[in-house]
Parts: C-alpha cells; sequence; structure tokens
C-alpha cells in the first residue's frame, strides 16, 4: 500500500503540500513544547534539563516501532523508504561541528528557526549564522568533496552490515534510549536546578 | 510539600512508566511476532496483466535495424543453455540461461533500468520464462524477441521472396531482409539471383485453343 507517493495513491504534486502542512505542525509543536528556549534545549549539556533528549528519542522510536508494525501488517513497504547515505568522515566531522554549535548557540537548526518565528534575537543571530555557516560550506565544497565522496558507504542500514534482524536492533534501541531516559532524569535531580 | 502535590508527581511518575512499558511490551512483540515471507516485486494483478499483453514482444525486424545501427542502449541475452549459446548466438549477446537468472554476477544485466534487454532462445517459450521471473521481480525494460533464433534465421538469415501478389511494402521488406542478413555476414547473394531469376516474368504460356471451325452453312433455307 504505502509509501502513498511512490505507489501512485495521491499524485506527487500533493508531496510539496503534505510537507508543509506537516512542517507547520512541527514547528508548532516544537514552539508549543519550549523548545524555542535556547535554555531549555542547552539544558541537556548542562544537566538540568534533558526534554530534548526525551522527546525527539520517543519520536524517534514511536516512528521507528510504528513503522515496522505497519511493514509487517502490508501497509507499507520499507524497500521503498529513501536512505540517507551515510559519508562517514563527513557525518563524524559534521556532528562535532553540529554539536559545538548546538552547545554555543543553545539551538538546533530546526528549533533555531521556531525561535526566528516568535521573534527571538538570540535565534536570529543563530539563523543567520546557520546561512553564513552554509555559504562557506557552499563556497569551499569543491575543496572538501573528496573528504564526502572518499567516506560515501552507501545507503547502508545497521541490520544489513551487522547481519542482525532489525527487530532485535528496534529492541535494544528501545532498552537503551528507555535506560537513557532512566539515568538522565538521576543526573536532573543531582544537578542544581535552574529556573528560566 | 504538601499532599496533593505529592499525589501528582507519583501520578506523573506513573504515567511515565506505563509508557516506557507499552514502548517495551511493542518493541518486544516485533522481536516475538511470527514472521512471514513477504511479498516481493509487482502486485499479481499487474503480473497477469503484464503477460496477458504483447507489449513485451519485438519483432526481428525491429531488433535487426537496432543492431545495425549500432543502437548503444541495446542489450542482447541468449536464455539457452551455455553449450546452445558456444554453438550459435547473436552477436555480443550475453549468455543467461533461465538457472542463472539471479545470479550475483549476471542479474544486474537483467535488474536495471538504463538498456533495453532483448531476451531470446530458440523460440520465444523460454526467453519468455526469464522475462516473466524479471516482470514478477520488477526489473524494467525487459523484451523478448517473437518467435526467436528460428523465426531469426526465417526472416534475416533466409527470408522469403514474397509471392508476386503482393504488395510493394512486402518487397521493401524483403530487400530489408536481405541487406541485413548480407550485414550479419550471409552470402545470400546466390539466394538473391536465384530468385531473381524466378522474378522474371514467365513467358506466357499461350494455350492454343483451336480455333472453332466455322461450320459450313448447312442446309437452311
Amino acid at each position: 500500500m504505502g509509501p502513498i507517493i511512490p505507489n501512485e495513491l495521491i499524485s506527487v504534486e500533493w508531496n510539496f503540500v503534505i510537507a508543509i502542512l506537516i512542517g507547520m505542525a512541527f514547528g508548532f509543536i516544537l514552539e508549543s513544547s519550549g523548545f524555542s528556549s535556547s535554555r531549555k534545549l542547552a539544558g541537556v549539556f548542562y544537566g538540568y534539563d534533558f526534554a530534548v533528549l526525551k522527546v525527539f528519542l520517543t519520536a524517534c522510536i514511536v516512528a521507528l516501532i510504528g513503522l515496522f508494525y505497519m511493514d509487517y501488517l502490508n501497509w507499507i513497504d520499507m524497500s521503498q523508504l529513501y536512505i540517507q547515505p551515510l559519508y562517514l568522515y563527513g557525518a563524524i566531522i559534521g556532528g562535532i561541528i553540529m554539536g559545538v554549535g548546538f552547545l554555543a548557540g543553545g539551538f538546533c537548526p530546526g528549533t533555531s528557526l521556531c525561535a526566528v518565528a516568535i521573534g527571538k534575537i538570540d535565534g536570529i543571530v543563530y539563523t543567520a549564522g546557520l546561512f553564513i555557516g552554509i555559504l562557506i560550506f557552499s563556497e569551499m565544497f569543491s575543496f572538501l568533496e573528496p573528504l564526502f565522496e572518499k567516506s560515501n558507504m552507501g545507503h547502508v542500514t545497521m541490520d544489513e552490515t551487522l547481519n542482525v534482524s532489525p527487530y532485535w536492533i528496534i529492541l535494544i534501541f528501545t532498552v537503551l534510549a528507555l535506560l537513557a531516559f532512566f539515568v538522565s532524569d538521576i543526573i536532573r535531580k543531582r544537578v542544581k536546578k535552574v529556573f528560566y | 510539600m504538601s499532599a496533593k502535590y505529592k499525589t501528582k508527581k507519583i501520578l506523573i511518575k506513573r504515567r511515565y512508566q506505563l509508557l516506557a512499558l507499552i514502548l517495551l511490551i511493542l518493541a518486544g512483540g516485533l522481536v516475538l511476532i511470527p514472521k512471514h515471507d513477504k511479498h516481493e516485486g509487482i502486485k499479481p494483478e499487474l503480473f497477469v496483466k503484464n503477460i496477458l499483453s504483447n507489449e513485451r514482444y519485438i519483432s526481428t525486424d525491429i531488433l535487426a535495424e537496432r543492431m545495425i545501427s549500432q543502437d548503444p542502449s541495446l542489450i542482447l541475452i541468449d536464455t539457452r543453455s551455455a553449450e546452445a549459446y558456444q554453438e550459435f548466438s547473436l552477436p555480443d549477446a550475453v549468455n543467461i540461461p533461465l538457472d542463472k537468472v539471479f545470479d550475483e554476477n549476471l542479474n544486474a544485466y537483467l535488474n536495471q533500468d538504463v538498456y533495453d534487454i532483448v531476451l531470446f532462445s530458440n523460440d520465444h517459450f523460454l526467453a519468455d520464462e526469464v522475462w516473466m521471473m524479471g516482470n514478477r521481480m520488477g526489473y524494467q525494460r525487459l523484451y523478448v524477441l517473437q518467435g526467436g533464433l528460428n523465426e531469426w534465421f526465417k526472416t534475416i538469415i533466409h527470408p522469403k521472396y514474397p509471392s508476386q501478389t503482393m504488395s510493394q511494402d512486402a518487397f521493401d521488406l524483403y530487400s530489408f531482409r536481405m541487406a541485413a542478413g548480407r550485414y550479419f555476414g550471409v552470402a545470400n547473394d546466390t539466394l538473391e539471383i536465384k530468385q531473381k531469376v524466378i522474378r522474371k516474368a514467365k513467358p506466357k504460356k499461350v494455350v492454343t485453343q483451336p480455333k472453332k471451325k466455322k461450320k459450313a452453312p448447312e442446309g437452311g433455307c
């Protein structure tokens, strides 16, 4: 049955309409959950607020489990879903830069746009920096390209690489996430409370 | 800390524990549920529709034309056995017998969407079987040479001279087939001469009919 657009259940033009609607809903929920506050987001690094970790990991697990149940019931064909190619070194270096940027600025790219939408000055400054970063990266791309291309491992998945059933990976991932929630709660209780 | 606040805190904690338990049960359920073989390739209804359609067939004339024009998007696949392939095959054909369709090295020829793959065998039945397997798996741009090598011999290597009552198109097609045969290295000039000789208008056989002799007037008034 699904995915609905590749299987022509609805026309391809709806792609953008649905993307805009989902984007708006996502932005609204982010903002209403307080994710446009850089203090809340940075809290995960200082140990006084783990909402970011909990929300994103829960969303990840719910989507993962939901998709695999839908695949089991033949409601969606997992093989038709797009898998992002893995550029190993690019991902490691990009992850470090993103982490430093997240910690220093208090936003991730999505939440910074949320902050811009409600007129937060730190969000606007962060987004301006984000675009400058994109510009520098684009200008230097021909220089950086070999770094990407050499480490392109293609559309790899953990279950295929490790030769383990995806269901076991989901279970292990869920247990690890719940463990992270539990440990983060202990850390939060021990760290001095910050009111913002 | 008031008792009300304490109760509320415990309730929230219980709710989170319950949600965590639900996630754990659902994730564990995925491991425990009985697995079933998933349907691969195209849907059965579409497969039946494709089998009933003749769109997969390509005629020997069109194939010959594309081969002569050195169409770069064309790949020929001989679906007969390796022995038969060694004995004779079409130029530049790749041998993929029926039992090697899913061979790791050879499957890449069939499972692609860049080239037009023309499958052939002695007749088109074996090639049809390979086509069915490929189509079922959702492979794109697979075609079958109608009539296979037998038809190839009949039309390109030894084309039949059209009868005098046939249209000009039939004669043009014959000329094309003769030229195509020559392109593929068939010395069919003699055949043409022979045919030409035959083509010569036969002297009309005059069937003489004895003229009726005028009967001498008999009698009368």
